[in-house]
């Protein structure tokens, strides 16, 4: 009885494997119909095979200082110039796209692993412990985001690994929220109760039922935040308080960049073009991401 | 009514008390002493002993809370490490400075989103919608430090119109003060409007779908007045719940764009007590912050429900 009981359940929700072709058809029609949301996924793109890619694309060492080069106006073998101690500035922020990357994605990554368990549990029992953990929520959400990073790095200290964390930690109580509502909107779905009428247990509603069909509208948020993360690790490694000089932050690089906007604005130019760029690129495939998955909306 | 505002103003107090708590906690996870890390490092033995004794650091911890909270509601956030002045005095000092840049970027921010945001929702799907959005999307994702820093480049280095940073008081002399204000409200400001400017067109998008304002057409009103005295009003409420919720972000923004030009506020203040290992004036700082957020979002809550009478518990609930 059993086994047919599970295979019932299963086919209460969508094959995955027959919606891919539809899938990838309105994925090129949406691109088609939206050319920003393409060009930013392709940006987007450019900027991980430029994370990737750091030591092939740099030919020049980012840390090598050269005292004869120091602050000189860009040229062609240095074409975004050279900073305060003459360390090639295209090498600096080929590299920077690794950090912003790691920092910018190993957050979001934090905050779904924590959030998404904490807000499927809160919105599928509900009661109490839902009571506890979003009072505890909203507790967290009132520490603006720096703030609380500048918190969290008090204690921790400064690091790329501690700002990554204390983002992280910052982008959770949205992830806690989004997946509670979204789990309360599907958990009296028919297929929920279906499943759940067959003998489907609480950990197989969750995982099998329940997020399959709310993972979309994470990753929408995800595409959303990660461009958040990525100009918050700018602004604490400006500050000081995240990535530590010499390593080739954006953030930092803006730090040094600003003590010499008169005799070196090139130093400030290309930087902060970067996470603008990388930010922009996110914003504009997120909302062809959320085109595609969420057609309802919009 | 009633009902809503108590329960509204519970909740609040259940935050309050869970934020004191995780502030409570930090402080002690700070690697060392609690006493010597309230004190500071270079504290004699005497100094150390007096953290000790006022906060009852050999209590049990519970009872360690209830003497910190109690001390933190009469407000006494203790002594900064630094200047030996108390937290609540240090950061009284400080902003009415952030208050202003606040305020000024706010200006900036409902000047530029709602005219912006109307516009784009009445002419939605024209070039107008299209420019909007666009201005909209590049101002959530340029970093304003990179603005301000573009800004004192354009403005201060290369025209030299504008102080690139510094401070003076409103009272000392408004002209100056507004001088040195108006890049850094403009940088936080423009943050803030990229939101708004998309809250608007989507609220009043919705306004002007609504059935009254078919009403108001059919009734033979020219376009101007629905628009104008019908739908902006209507459509502006949720645009107020958002401004609060931006609230932690302007603070957040704060920070950075008074690091930027030198704007000696609550956000510097932090920072250097950050660098100074000045752990009381963290903790005092963190805690007013995150009230504040509480308080203001009570507010904005409150002064919703006095604007439209449909809000009940029901809707708050849900969205908890």
């Amino acid at each position: 009885m059993a086994p047919s009981a599970t295979a019932t359940a299963g086919e209460l929700e969508p094959t995955r494997t027959a919606e891919l072709v539809p899938r990838l058809r309105r994925a090129w029609r949406v691109a088609r119909r939206r050319p920003a949301s393409a060009i930013g996924a392709a940006v987007v793109g450019l900027f991980v095979a430029m994370a990737l890619g750091a030591p092939w694309i740099a030919r020049v060492d980012p840390l090598q200082t050269d005292w004869k080069l120091v602050r000189k106006a860009p040229t062609l073998a240095h074409p975004f110039g050279t900073d305060d101690l003459g360390r090639d500035t295209f090498a600096r922020v080929v590299w920077g796209a690794r950090i912003s990357m790691q920092a910018g994605v190993f957050s979001i990554l934090l905050a779904i692993a924590v959030g998404v368990p904490t807000g499927l549990v809160a919105g599928f029992y509900r009661g109490a412990l839902d009571q506890v953990i979003m009072r505890l929520t909203d507790a967290w959400l009132a520490f603006p985001f720096l703030i609380l990073a500048i918190g969290l790095v008090t204690i921790m200290g400064p690091s790329l690994t501690n700002a990554t964390v204390a983002i992280g930690l910052g982008a959770t109580p949205t992830f806690i929220r989004l997946t509670r509502g979204l789990v309360l909107a599907k958990a009296s779905e028919d297929y929920v109760l279906g499943a759940r009428a067959v003998g489907a247990g609480d950990l197989r509603l969750m995982s099998r039922h329940i997020l399959p069909n709310i993972v979309s509208s994470l990753l929408v948020q995800a595409t959303i935040s990660i461009p958040i993360a990525v100009i918050a690790e700018a602004v604490l490694s400006f500050l000081g308080l995240g990535v530590q000089p010499p390593a080739p932050s954006w953030g930092t690089m803006l730090n040094t960049a600003q003590q010499f906007l008169d005799t070196a604005p090139w130093m400030a130019w290309w930087p902060g073009l970067a996470i603008f760029a990388l930010a922009l690129s996110f914003n504009l495939a997120g909302d062809g991401l959320r085109d595609l998955l969420d057609p309802r909306d919009y | 009514m009633f009902d809503f505002l108590v329960q509204r103003a519970a909740i609040s107090v259940v935050t309050l008390f869970v934020i004191s708590m995780i502030v409570f906690t930090g402080v002690r996870m700070i690697p060392g002493d609690p006493a010597r890390v309230m004190a500071g490092i270079d504290a004699d033995a005497a100094g150390i002993e007096e953290v000790r004794e006022k906060y009852g650091l050999n209590d049990p911890i519970p009872f360690q809370y209830v003497r910190w909270a109690g001390l933190a509601l009469r407000g006494d956030l203790g002594h900064s490490i630094r200047t030996r002045e108390s937290v609540v005095k240090t950061v009284a000092t400080k902003l009415p400075i952030t208050i202003e840049l606040a305020f000024l970027s706010l200006l900036v921010a409902v000047s530029i989103a709602i005219p912006a945001g109307v516009l784009a929702a009445v002419r939605r799907n024209t070039i107008w919608d299209v420019l909007t959005s666009g201005a909209s999307l590049g101002g959530v994702s340029i970093p304003n430090f990179w603005l301000g820093i573009m800004l004192i480049l354009f403005f201060s280095v290369r025209l030299g119109w504008l102080p690139a940073s510094g401070f003076v008081p409103l009272w000392v002399s408004p002209l100056e003060n507004l001088q040195r204000m108006i890049m850094p409200a403009f940088v936080l400001g423009t943050a803030l409007a990229a939101v708004l400017m998309r809250q608007t067109r989507n609220s009043m998008i919705e306004v002007l779908s609504a059935d009254y304002i078919r009403t108001a057409y059919s009734k033979g009103l020219a376009g101007r007045i629905v628009v104008f005295r019908h739908a902006i009003r209507n459509s502006l409420i949720p645009v107020v719940t958002i401004l609060g919720l931006q609230m932690g972000a302007l603070m957040s923004g704060a920070v950075v764009t008074e690091q930027i030009f030198v704007v000696p506020g609550f956000g510097r203040l932090i920072v250097e007590a950050v660098f100074t290992r000045d752990y009381p004036l963290v903790q005092g700082v963190v805690l007013l912050t995150a009230s504040s957020y509480v308080l203001i979002n009570l507010l904005v809550d409150v002064s919703y429900s006095l604007l439209d009478p449909r809000i009940r518990v029901g809707g708050s609930a849900s969205g908890a």
